[in-house]
């Protein structure tokens, strides 16, 4: 039969002019790549910030106290000098500043030695920077500002365009018209269930 | 019942895994309620303030020591300290670590109040008054707000009649010792009647103004108010 032999070949071209998802799995799958690094900076820093209060997640901090024997030198720097001899500092002070009568200020880049030149207590407070977690974060705050802010807006962009792309990347039972809307709504349902049980804002 | 019955396996092993489950329930709610209930927290929850409020905010838990809660460091050096002290006044004036020093000091111990709701109580900061600052600057009468500036811009604000309270002032010693860097050094704002991020670290001036200026977590959803006793922790 001529008809019924081209039937089907039309309906197979229109099908094929409607399939985007490969074009829409390519393009998920490039911006994912591309997004990994980003991903890492912010989840990692989110974490980090989102605890702040359990620890500093930019500075380890230094704090210790030391005991001079007396007495030491009356000259600033002699005393500076003296007082770093024997706690075996050989880095040399940024400053040495009086603050008062009794307190001798040794300053260096990443900590300070506060001396008693009265009773030769030395208190040592500084604190080190925790080398990635401290630029993730500064990233994540965009402390930086300029050009990371579009950075961040573009980022934000791509996200948006996983979640979305996401959603249609799959037909089917397993798609949007079954366990994936399930799922979706399950997430979406999260920070909505949050609101109305704290009360929101 | 056969002993090795698959059934008799599967309901034993989710036996087991309720069990297990049931069990790290009950220990994590132990463990919540013994962190609930720190001798310092029940003791703070106990006591009164001379205004008749609590002396604990509502949620929230005493600490022994301050948490170094970050911000991007200022610069630590008394010797290139400079605090400016400007804004809606008669007479201006700027003041080095060592001049600050020489002005009339007081020592006070105070309570503080994070927003992330860790309290430490009691305590001792050595300083300047913000009062007596104020006064050295000669107010003009249009001054009604009170703006706490630090190092890399950061600000935080409050109305002028609470700035001047005795309470508030710009601290550079801490329970004895010179103030941390983590916390401030040399010289921070200490405003013990409101979440403490309105108490600045690093702080380099006070402005006096006509009008309101929210700060740095004032406009980033914090609340312009902040008072730990009316939980006014977001905006």
């Amino acid at each position: 039969m001529p008809d019924g032999a081209v039937q089907p070949r039309v309906r197979t071209e229109r099908r094929r002019k409607l399939n985007f998802r490969p074009w829409l799995r390519a393009l998920h799958r490039d911006i994912g790549y591309f997004a990994v690094g980003l991903t890492v900076v912010y989840a990692t820093s989110g974490l980090a910030v989102n605890h702040l209060k359990d620890w500093d997640p930019n500075f380890k901090q230094v704090n210790r106290t030391h005991q001079l024997g007396l007495p030491l030198p009356t000259d600033d720097a002699a005393a500076a000098k003296s007082a770093l001899a024997a706690l075996d500092v050989r880095e040399a002070p940024r400053e040495v500043y009086r603050a008062s009568d009794t307190q001798l200020d040794l300053v260096f880049d990443k900590r300070t030695f506060h001396v008693d030149t009265k009773s030769g207590v030395v208190h040592e407070e500084g604190q080190a920077a925790r080398p990635l977690l401290r630029v993730a974060n500064w990233l994540h705050l965009n402390r930086g500002k300029k050009a990371w802010s579009y950075v961040a807006d573009f980022y934000a962009v791509f996200l948006l365009f996983l979640a979305f792309s996401g959603l249609f990347m799959i037909p089917g039972r397993k798609g949007l018209l079954g366990r994936g809307a399930i799922v979706g709504l399950l997430g979406a349902a999260v920070p909505i269930v949050y609101v109305l049980l704290s009360g929101g804002p | 019942m056969n002993r090795f019955n698959p059934e008799f396996e599967q309901a034993l092993a989710r036996r087991r895994f309720i069990q297990a489950a049931a069990g790290g329930t009950v220990i994590m709610a132990l463990g919540s309620l013994y962190v609930l209930s720190d001798d310092l927290t029940r003791e703070a929850k106990a006591q009164t303030r001379n205004d008749g409020r609590p002396r604990l905010p509502p949620g929230q838990r005493v600490i022994e020591a301050l948490k170094p809660m970050g911000g991007e460091p200022g610069d630590p050096s008394p010797g290139n300290y400079r605090l400016r002290v400007h804004g809606e006044v008669d007479a201006p004036f700027e003041l080095g670590f060592a001049e600050l020093l020489a002005l009339p000091q007081i020592e006070q111990a105070l309570d503080v109040h994070c927003v992330t709701t860790w309290s430490v109580l009691g305590a001792k900061w050595q300083g300047v008054r913000v009062a007596d600052l104020a006064e050295r600057a000669k107010l003009k009468k249009s001054a009604r707000y009170v703006i706490f500036e630090a190092a890399h811009g950061y600000t935080s604000n409050v109305a002028l009649r609470d700035a001047l309270k005795p309470s508030v002032m710009v601290a550079h010693r801490l329970n004895g010792t010179p103030l941390a860097r983590a916390h401030g050094a040399p010289v921070r704002a200490v405003l013990p009647e409101f979440y403490f991020w309105k108490s600045a670290k690093w702080l380099t001036g006070i402005r006096f103004s006509s009008h309101d200026e929210p700060g740095y977590w004032e406009t980033r959803g914090y609340s312009n108010h902040a008072d730990p006793w009316k939980e006014e922790r977001y905006a």
